[in-house]
């Protein structure tokens, strides 16, 4: 934990100046104040005086909720979502809202209507999507951690980018009041930090039940104590992952060997469905999520249109950028009657062999291990990964979100300059087995920095 | 033989869809009051606007009230209910879905018994009984349209039939005796005008024997007298269409009250494909046996049930019995009444032809409810006391009736404070008695030549000269002497 006398109060215009310096080359967030929630904060707690970063698709009152789209540009959120109030209430600071890619559909933070968010280990590639605005601000020292959210891999991935830890909690650990929904089924609440234990402390102030998400458990806690003794390596087929991914993959396995935990290599046949069936019930249930964004009673407008019907129509048309289009328009597509036994359920169907192929598994290893990502930090554009190839590159990151269970990516090496991370995947509520293996990886391995970064404590 | 009821060629398929706005502290999936007639845009929060972020939480009070109609129903209980998104586009729908619920509802394959005219019942199946959210209100101003989301959230309950009504008087029938049962129920008040209880109805002809027919869906019958309107206009229609050999064209038609006919709004082929899907932020619903045990040892006693009851218990006629059931509240009063008067036959009659006669009246005149007004049973009770024992008229005894209801005291008050007991005595009865024969000679000679009758209108003039207060026993009594002793 950081040291007591570290927080915002003190400092603040060197911390200003480092913030201001950073973001030029950055522009991880899309507003920044350090001053306008401190009164929603108490003085005593944990994570007193602490700064954080919120992804700009949770509510915090005080700040706007833009979800990175011109269709919600200005809209001030009328309510704290749970898991910031938590935050809150055990003293963290929130000091702003970082970019993401539209309503956090898609890979990069490309998709943000308002700025460009670059990668602080190379400005010239991306932080990592949807969450790349609060991976980045955590990577640059701006703030010890940051809450994303994750779907398909939005928190895992650009944390992988930027070297620094992303963590996926098990489905409804976390209440999702207030997160802005682009696939309830999927969306989970989660944490990008520098250190393990900032990791922890964070979901375990957040973690619980909550009578404002009907779909939210109460934590049971693990049942070995987090204990990690075999753990089970995903193989990957040759020419799968870029050569510096892979290296990065070998090291990793070698490290587990070192440290003497027990390996198995596995194969998961249902991987071949993994992209598809997400983004079947992805768009499914995005293109009802996203319906409610239509000008009418707050967000973007439009001029064009004679009555409510048409100026809904236009609103939309002119409110929502290409990509949130394109996964509308699909899930609209698989939900249509007559079509969804041939798409939306034989997705759900196979959602559901892949969990138990999951649980069977786990019935023989404590953990899975596998890449986070097919590629490190891509260049912005389409030079390195064209947007479909981007969606099919989820494969590794979407798996945990369909089967709901809890995912870690930690840092593995630095591979040609730029930071690669590995991926764990644990049994259903046993986050302890993911912080734990975390540790003593962290240990051999811990969150490099880029040059020029500072530990926000000691700025 | 000589066929003299000519048949029609066809048969009539009517199926309704029912829906009634639930009674609850708050809305169904968030903590807005759950209100009518506040102003525009007062009843709303983030989760009923539909902001981002916001989830529905379940209002465990409406699944009560759900479960309840259901049962009432005699409805299969789904071992685990589920919400639905219902996808369309609308400007007073928030979130532009509907929480709903489609392939698992809380109830299935119930039964109504609808009774006839001719005073049978027949079961009316009953295809679903379902929970919703109800959206907010659209209001066109001119070229400017106001919304107004107070009723967005609200809790609506939907009830289907199978089409197994077969004329527009049963379906209004069963409108008229399916709103009594809910309001027994207490789920909701069933007040039309307000929107508390929507209909829609299906509609199909066919030859006899052939089955269902294409059907046509009207909107916007806003009383259970346009369902029958609505519906008879529209089975004209049909039979004009097939009896001219062209088909009916599947589609929803509005009611127009004015015109009274019915208007194509949409067909088929434009209308809504609902893309429904299971709420992913609500979980399937296990109801606890407990849960169920209690709700159904909770039940209220139905109208049906209840108006058997009081035939069999007390021996009321047939005309009185479905104006004492009419309202729960009504039948409770009237029972209530007999149990303070211990019960004994006589004065069960009495009691509901009172309650059928000058009760209902004045609760017409005053546009009141029975609950609501100043008369108790022990009020009631009290002015068929003071009658029974001579104590006033009867001719008084409404009269009191009435003072209850103007100053809202008790009988023997009003009585005492009035004098309305303390009739002429003897001697002024005498005079006053004598005055009227003899200012009436010749209806005095016609009593005497033995047209009774007419002795009614000198009790009539009596009445009047002492403001009711005479007794009338005693009266016609002393009439009679004087007339005899005339004569």
């Amino acid at each position: 934990m950081q040291d007591k006398d570290t927080n915002i109060s003190q400092n603040t215009d060197s911390y200003l100046k480092y913030v201001n310096d950073w973001e030029q080359k950055i522009g991880s967030f899309l507003e920044f104040d350090i001053e306008r929630t401190k009164g929603f904060s108490k003085l005593e707690g944990p994570l007193a005086g602490i700064p954080f970063g919120v992804k700009d698709n949770f509510a915090v009152e005080g700040f706007d909720i833009t979800c990175g789209s011109k269709i919600l540009k200005g809209v001030a959120a009328p309510y704290t979502a749970t898991s910031v109030a938590k935050l809150q209430d055990a003293g963290a600071v929130v000091v702003g809202k970082t970019n993401l890619d539209a309503f956090g559909m898609g890979s990069s933070t490309d998709n943000s209507a308002f700025k460009v968010t670059n990668n602080p280990w190379d400005t010239e590639r991306v932080a990592g999507g949807s969450s790349g605005g609060s991976a980045a601000a955590v990577a640059a020292g701006l703030v010890p951690f940051a809450l994303g959210s994750d779907t398909g891999g939005s928190v895992r991935q650009p944390a992988s980018f930027c070297g620094v830890y992303g963590f996926k909690p098990t489905y409804g650990v976390v209440s999702r009041y207030g997160l802005t929904a682009y696939a309830s089924s999927l969306d989970v609440v989660g944490v990008i930090a520098g250190t393990v234990e900032m990791t922890r402390t964070v979901f375990d102030i957040m973690k619980g039940q909550d009578i404002k998400d009907n779909t939210s458990v109460k934590h049971p806690g693990s049942r070995n104590n987090g204990d990690v003794k075999k753990i089970a390596v995903l193989k990957v087929e040759d020419g799968s992952l870029s050569k510096d991914v892979e290296d990065s993959y070998s090291k990793s396995i070698k490290r587990l060997e070192k440290l003497g935990f027990e390996i198995n290599y596995i194969d998961l046949p249902s991987f071949e469905y993994v992209v598809p069936v997400y983004y079947t019930i992805a768009t499914a249930e995005a293109s009802a999520n996203l319906a409610r964004y239509n000008g009418l009673r707050y967000g973007y407008r439009s001029k064009n249109g004679n009555n409510p019907g048409e100026i809904m129509q236009s609103s939309r048309d002119e409110g929502f950028g290409d990509e949130v289009k394109l996964r509308i328009l699909l899930g609209t597509y698989v939900l249509r009657s007559g079509f969804q036994d041939q798409f939306y359920h034989k997705a759900q169907k196979i959602r559901t062999a892949m969990r138990n192929e999951f649980d069977k598994i786990f019935e023989l290893v404590d953990l899975i291990m596998m890449p986070v990502f097919p590629t490190a930090a891509f260049k912005h554009g389409s030079t390195d990964l064209d947007p479909f190839q981007q969606k099919v590159a989820d494969l590794y990151t979407c798996a945990a979100n369909l089967t709901g269970l809890p995912a870690f990516a930690v840092p593995s090496s630095i591979e040609n300059g730029l930071p690669v991370g590995v991926q764990f995947t644990a049994p259903a509520f046993e986050e302890d087995r993911l912080f734990n293996i975390a540790e003593v990886l962290e240990a051999e391995f811990p969150s490099q920095s880029v040059e020029g970064v500072k530990n926000w404590s000691k700025v | 033989m000589k066929d003299t009821v000519k048949k029609s060629k066809y048969q009539t398929f009517i199926g309704l869809e029912v829906h009634i706005h639930l009674i609850t502290e708050s809305k169904v999936f968030c903590g807005c009051k759950n209100v009518f007639g506040s102003e525009p845009n007062t009843n709303v929060c983030p989760v009923c606007m539909g902001y981002p972020g916001v989830l529905p939480s379940l209002n465990e009070e409406a699944v009560r009230k759900a479960y309840q109609v259901a049962m009432a129903l005699n409805c299969h209980l789904n071992e685990k209910a589920v919400f639905e998104r219902k996808n369309y586009f609308y400007p007073d729908m928030p979130k532009n879905y509907q929480i709903s619920q489609f392939e698992f509802p809380f109830g299935i394959d119930g039964s109504f018994d609808l009774e006839l005219m001719d005073g049978s019942t027949r079961k009316i199946r009953i295809h679903d009984v379902h929970l919703e959210e109800d959206a907010g209100k659209m209001i066109h101003e001119g070229s400017r349209s106001k919304l107004d989301y107070n009723r967005a959230g609200t809790p609506l309950l939907e009830i289907v039939t199978e089409p197994d009504l077969a004329s527009g008087e049963e379906a209004e029938a069963f409108v008229q005796q399916f709103r009594q049962m809910v309001r027994y129920l207490g789920v909701t008040d069933g007040n039309m005008e307000e929107g508390s209880l929507r209909c829609d109805a299906n509609v199909s002809i066919n030859e006899h024997g052939k089955g269902l027919g294409t059907k046509t869906e009207c909107k916007n019958l806003n009383s259970s007298r346009f369902v029958k309107k609505a519906l008879e206009y529209e089975i004209k229609r049909h039979t004009k269409v097939l009896s001219s050999g062209d088909e009916i064209i599947q589609e929803t038609r509005l009611w127009d009250e004015g015109s009274s006919r019915t208007s194509s709004m949409r067909t088929k082929e434009s209308s809504n494909d609902y893309r429904y899907f299971p709420e992913p932020d609500l979980p399937p619903y296990w109801p606890e046996e407990k849960f169920l045990d209690e709700i159904k040892n909770s039940l209220v006693e139905l109208p049906g049930a209840k108006k058997e009851r009081i035939i069999n218990q007390y021996g009321i006629n047939q005309q009185l019995v479905v104006f004492l059931t009419s309202e729960k509240a009504m039948a409770e009063f009237f029972e209530e009444v007999v149990k303070l008067g211990k019960g004994d036959k006589g004065i069960t009659t009495t009691v509901a032809s009172w309650l059928g006669g000058n009760v209902q009246k004045i609760l017409n005149d005053n546009g009141l409810e029975i609950e609501s007004s100043p008369l108790s049973p022990k009020r009631l009770l009290s002015i068929l006391n003071m009658i029974e024992t001579d104590k006033i008229s009867s001719g008084i005894g409404k009269k009191v009736l009435g003072l209850v209801f103007e100053k809202n005291s008790d009988p023997e008050e009003i009585v005492k404070e009035l004098g309305l007991d303390e009739g002429p005595n003897d001697d002024e009865i005498v005079k006053i008695v004598s005055d009227i024969v003899d200012t009436n000679p010749k209806v005095a000679d016609a009593v005497r030549a033995g047209e009774d009758k007419q002795i009614g209108f000198l009790m009539g003039q009596v009445m009047k000269a002492t403001s009711g207060k005479a007794n009338p026993g005693k009266t016609q009594k002393l009439i009679r002497e004087k007339i005899l002793k005339q004569g």
